[in-house]
């Protein structure tokens, strides 16, 4: 060959954008929407690799809302408003967390701090739940009555999955307090109010508001411990 | 206390509690530069010490500064995150993410600019032999593979401090050679904290070591210093039997 | 694995072919870029380059030399790079170089026909045509008349010929 490689070509670089563009997997539309919309792509990075936000996660929730919709249309009787909650719930105890967290040690020691990254989770679990039960109770067409409603369960149910699954470092602890927890109001409404008071009652609703700052509260107490971290 | 704020550790009576347990207990440390190598036997508090060089614990009590930040003060504990590297004693995996997808989310999480991160991820698996693997998923590699992946997401922001723990643990003869290459050249342009129960580690690659037994240092040096201090000592090699009598000495 | 192969590879997806591919090419592609470009516009060109392989390999059709596709998709790289930095296109000797690619791409084929040749046959073809040795030469090392030197000589030429012709493929 008649030229020399030239020695101020930096090979190096050269294959290291290449790699980086070939090894990465295609961003999807809907994380670069996020990304666009959020001015980060590491929050859409987060949010997108939540546990309960995956396509399986979000397929079953809606079939889960689907059957409340069927029932709720035969029966008249509000299924959406009591089963839309417990899905928040439930998300919001499998979003993060040590229990769910393989590389929760790691995870400790990065800038984007693992309090942040929880608390962008839960308020997307919280977003894309409320949309779907706000599309559930369109369907149906009881929306007015019901979109505020249920709202506030909801609320309630996810910071009881936040606070359970903090304290147990258990995700499945979480989602099992927030069921049971869940069950409990729903048949203590039904015995001693009648039907589905639990979701229908309005005088509850306060209440609800009242537990779920309390269990905030617990959660944020929680993740504060001065023993194990920051 | 007037901390020096040029050197990349600081810590000056550093102590760690667990519940009623004190695991270091007044811990004097400065280190600038090159690759510092921390031995000690198990329960010494090393890794709690690294832990709390990597931000993920709080000092019960004591003064540290990282890099010449306060890490007790949030925003520049943030500072001190973005130009640090870390790899845990047990590093978890995510199972369905690819070598590739798992360098590039702690890239995020670590706030590089975005235009830098597909480059330098590739560089960092490159860096630690994985080129070939770059696609694959995390759960078909084998357990000196996945330590590999945890020292590249380690590296992957060029790190100003690098703290690994027990990093060697699962890798064979050979990577650890290139391994002991790379922490050269990163102790270079940076700092390496190194915490390790192999002293072939240390004799390889550190300039300077510390001995650390029940929560206290006990030997400052380098390890040729430590290798002085044989005679009397058990063990294959003079660093060795270094290693053993001084411990025999501060316990005694 | 030759050219051709790692194209095809290349075309299924396996990045450690295009790995292999940059390793044997972005050598001459850097030199014979940097005699038109500044050092940091034969990155760029050369990083585009490959990514352009990446995405296009399977459109290559195994009609002339790899060099050869290789530096055409270069050299439009290249002048896009001229257009969006508004400077002259460089006159890149499209007919010249055709010999620079021909010949990484033939070096390649002919080490593998080398390979293919036996130990007696390789022995000589390396003394006569690599260490530029006579036929009186070589006959006296191996020990065999002059005569059976350039007979073997003939056959090892038909061989080659041969595996060249035969294909890189």
């Amino acid at each position: 060959m008649s030229d020399h490689v030239p020695p101020d070509v930096d090979f190096g670089r050269v294959w290291a954008e290449v790699a980086g563009e070939i090894w990465s997997p295609p961003t999807g539309a809907g994380e670069r929407g996020l990304a666009w919309l959020l001015g980060s792509p590491a929050f859409a990075r987060v949010i997108v690799t939540t546990p309960s936000l995956v396509v399986s996660w979000l397929l079953a929730s809606v079939v889960v809302l689907g059957v409340g919709v069927v029932v709720t249309a035969q029966t008249g009787e509000p299924w959406i408003a009591l089963l839309a909650p417990v899905l928040a719930g439930v998300g919001i105890a499998f979003a993060y967390g040590p229990g769910v967290d393989p590389a929760w040690e790691l995870s400790r020691s990065m800038a984007i701090s693992e309090r942040t990254v929880l608390l962008s989770r839960v308020v997307a679990v919280f977003a894309v739940n409320a949309l779907l039960g706000l599309l559930a109770s369109f369907v149906v067409g009881d929306a007015l009555t019901l979109t505020l409603h249920w709202l506030v369960p909801m609320a309630m149910l996810s910071a009881l999955g936040l606070a359970a699954a903090s304290a147990s470092g258990s995700a499945p602890v979480g989602a099992a307090a927030v069921v049971l927890g869940w069950a409990l109001i729903v048949l203590g409404g039904s015995v001693s109010l009648g039907g589905m008071a639990a979701v229908q009652d309005a005088r509850l609703m306060p209440i609800y508001s009242a537990l779920a700052v309390v269990l905030a509260s617990v959660a944020l107490a929680l993740s504060n411990r001065k023993v194990t971290g920051w | 206390m007037v901390m020096n704020a040029t050197l990349s550790v600081d810590a000056r009576g550093l102590t760690q509690r667990l519940g009623r347990t004190t695991i270091l207990n007044g811990v004097d440390l400065q280190i600038s530069g090159g690759v510092f190598g921390l031995l000690g036997p198990n329960g010494a508090g090393k890794t709690t010490l690294l832990r709390t060089f990597a931000t993920v614990l709080s000092p019960a009590s004591g003064d540290l500064r990282l890099l010449g930040y306060d890490p007790r003060r949030g925003a520049e504990r943030t500072a001190i995150r973005r130009r640090l590297g870390y790899l845990p004693q047990h590093l978890g995996y995510y199972p369905g993410f690819t070598v590739f997808e798992f360098v590039e989310y702690f890239a995020l999480l670590k706030e590089m600019p975005s235009a830098e991160i597909r480059p330098a991820v590739a560089r960092a698996i490159e860096r630690v032999g994985l080129a070939d693997r770059a696609k694959a998923k995390l759960k078909t590699l084998s357990g000196g593979m996945l330590r590999r992946v945890g020292i590249a997401q380690a590296i992957v922001n060029d790190p100003d401090l690098l703290l690994l723990d027990e990093p060697t643990a699962g890798l064979d003869p050979e990577q650890r050679v290139l391994f002991r290459a790379l922490l050269r050249e990163i102790g270079q342009t940076g700092t390496v904290i190194i915490s390790t129960h192999l002293i072939e580690d240390v004799a390889a690659a550190c300039n300077r070591v510390a001995l650390l037994d029940g929560g206290r240092i006990v030997f400052r040096g380098t390890p040729d210093d430590l290798s002085s201090f044989a005679e009397g000592g058990v063990g294959d090699s003079a660093l060795e039997r270094g290693y053993t009598r001084v411990l025999t000495g501060a316990r005694g | 694995m030759d050219d051709q192969d790692l194209i095809a590879s290349i075309a299924g997806g396996d990045h450690i072919a295009l790995r292999t591919l940059f390793e044997r090419h972005a050598g001459w592609l850097a030199a014979r870029l940097r005699a038109h470009l500044p050092a940091h516009a034969v990155e760029d060109v050369l990083q585009e380059t490959f990514l352009a392989i990446w995405r296009g390999a399977g459109t290559y059709r195994a009609s002339g030399q790899v060099g050869g596709w290789i530096w055409g998709i270069a050299a439009r790289q290249a002048a896009l790079w001229a257009r969006k930095h508004s400077r002259p296109l460089p006159d890149l000797e499209l007919h010249g170089t055709e010999d620079m690619a021909t010949q990484s791409a033939l070096r390649v084929d002919l080490q593998r026909a080398f390979a293919r040749l036996d130990t007696d046959h390789g022995d000589l073809a390396r003394m006569v045509l690599i260490e530029d040795r006579s036929t009186a030469d070589a006959a006296q090392r191996m020990g065999i008349p002059e005569g059976t030197v350039k007979s073997r000589m003939h056959r090892i030429r038909r061989l080659l010929r041969a595996a060249l012709e035969g294909g890189s493929s």
